[in-house]
């Protein structure tokens, strides 16, 4: 960053407004300020949000958002890079997709693990946990699982061969995405998946233009378009722990930030993730007043 | 892993992904000319209707393509998943420039010249056919040329609703921050509109040498 914001310095000649504008937009910690982002999805949005206010309810630094960056590895380069300070991750995510391990099932070890390997390879801390556990989950329509008698995904392999499947790049290229999943449960479609984005995902799987997609736990949407999450009876997809992720740096420059973010630590249940989701995804209620009204009930 | 060791690996699934990419162009702008000409010259014909019409055609230019996916899914024949949902949304992105400048080059059409052709008992037919198009068409070229240009870098979003394409490379290596990912897809969509351009162009020089 300090190498950033030399190059700047050097083309100060564009005049001080372009200067001051493009140091706004460089966006990293230095004096009373921080920077919260988020992934591409509305969970992320919110725990962002609630980051975000909670900080700035509990302590006198200035919150700057940058929220619903490009996924994973969009918001882990940018984090390492000082362009944010903090963004809400996923113990499962960083082990698998970040850390390049091979997925395991058990949660401790992959917490224990990413908390070391986080703080020696990237600086990065990770605060107490929020509370629940946002795992990959492979969706069917509702009618189609009650057809099938569909319960477990080990009860997919059976329909799969007269079924089309859907899934987002992400889950299609990941360490922990699709071609372990195949594997482990045996799946053989009628065609390769088709490749898709993975919002557009729920849509064709509502609409009937597929079968099968891989969404989150989470998602308000599960319960709106009538679609059921099958069980991960074999244990496939590893634990997935949402929790702030803080650049050690800036907890050193604020520690107040740590008593702040530690308030949120269990308070945010899978239920009350779900339904937070659902207000903000089906019924389109604002993010913002969503976080607002969430800490002035749970964290008075 | 560098660009052309990965070319070299992946050289059958790249050109695979040319190949659809061409496709989706190609169909693409061929259907948006089919209906975008005629709904021009009619445009020359009906003044009244060219701002609702050039309008309409402005308005789906700034539709973001993921939300004009999410409405066509569930629409029968043109929508679904897959390469006619890509190809629709690629035909109403390349309307504008087409009708347009199909408009434009007609209308620009010395009056004069066209009185000349009336004087001579020349029928509208023949008024469009053997005046109005041939000195109307380099600026309807003009047109087609933009279209093709801007479908080139379009067509890379048909990856999001599974119609393939050398978007696939680019949504793969933004899913991973891969970034020999993302210029193995966007490189050769960069050349092939540069080459469309320098086609269009050549075409568009030689008829205006002609027309001297």
């Amino acid at each position: 960053m300090a190498r950033a914001l030399t190059a700047l310095r050097g083309r100060a000649r564009w005049g001080s407004p372009w200067f001051a504008a493009a140091v706004l937009a460089t966006g990293c910690a230095h004096g009373d300020r921080v920077v919260v982002g988020s992934k591409n999805f509305t969970e992320s949005d919110l725990l962002g949000e609630i980051v975000a206010q909670q900080i700035e309810r509990r302590t006198a630094l200035r919150v700057e958002r940058r929220f619903h960056l490009g996924g994973t590895f969009v918001c882990h380069a940018a984090i390492t890079a000082g362009q944010i300070d903090l963004y809400p991750e996923y113990s499962g995510t960083a082990y698998t997709a970040v850390l390049q391990h091979v997925a395991i099932a058990d949660p401790a070890q992959v917490r224990r693990r990413v908390i070391a390997e986080y703080l020696e390879r990237f600086q990065l801390r990770w605060l107490g946990p929020f509370g629940f556990d946002n795992t990959f989950a492979i969706l069917v329509r509702r009618a189609d699982a009650e057809r099938h008698a569909l319960r477990r995904l080990s009860d997919l392999a059976a329909v799969a061969p007269h079924w089309r499947a859907g899934f987002g790049y992400e889950f299609l290229e990941r360490a922990d995405g699709f071609a372990g999943l195949a594997e482990r449960y045996g799946l053989h479609f009628a065609a390769p998946p088709t490749a898709m984005d993975l919002g557009l995902t729920y849509r064709a799987l509502a609409d009937g233009r597929v079968d099968v997609i891989a969404g989150n736990s989470t998602d308000g949407q599960i319960a709106a378009l009538e679609l059921v999450a099958l069980e991960d009876d074999r244990h496939y997809f590893p634990p997935y722990e949402a929790a702030p992720v803080l650049r050690a740096q800036t907890l050193l420059a604020h520690p107040e930030l740590g008593a702040a973010l530690a308030s949120l630590e269990g308070k945010i249940t899978a239920a009350e993730m779900r339904r937070l989701n659902a207000l903000a995804d089906v019924e389109h209620r604002d993010i913002v007043d969503l976080a607002r009204a969430w800490l002035r009930e749970h964290v008075p | 892993m560098s660009l052309v060791a990965f070319y070299g690996r992946n050289a059958q699934e790249v050109l695979g992904l040319v190949g659809q990419h061409l496709y989706l162009v190609a169909l693409s702008t061929g259907i948006a000319i089919v209906i975008g000409v005629p709904l021009g010259i009619w445009l020359t014909r009906r003044p009244a209707w060219r701002g609702p019409v050039l309008g309409l055609a402005n308005v789906f230019q700034t539709v973001p393509s993921l939300a004009l996916f999410g409405f066509l899914i569930p629409l029968p024949f043109i929508g679904g998943i897959g390469a006619t949902t890509a190809i629709v949304a690629l035909v109403v992105y390349a309307l504008l420039p087409i009708v347009r400048n199909t408009y434009v080059g007609i209308a620009g059409v010395d009056p004069a010249v066209r009185e000349a052709g009336r004087g001579m008992g020349m029928t509208d037919w023949q008024l469009l056919t053997l005046v109005e198009l041939p000195l109307g068409f380099g600026v309807l070229l003009a047109g087609v040329r933009v279209a093709t240009v801007v479908s080139v870098g379009t067509a890379t979003i048909a990856a999001a609703i599974g119609a393939g394409g050398l978007g696939v490379y680019i949504f793969r290596g933004v899913a991973m921050v891969n970034d020999t990912l993302i210029l193995a897809g966007a490189l050769p969509a960069a050349l092939m509109a540069l080459a469309a351009d320098g086609l269009l162009g050549l075409a568009e020089r030689r008829l205006a040498w002609r027309a001297r």
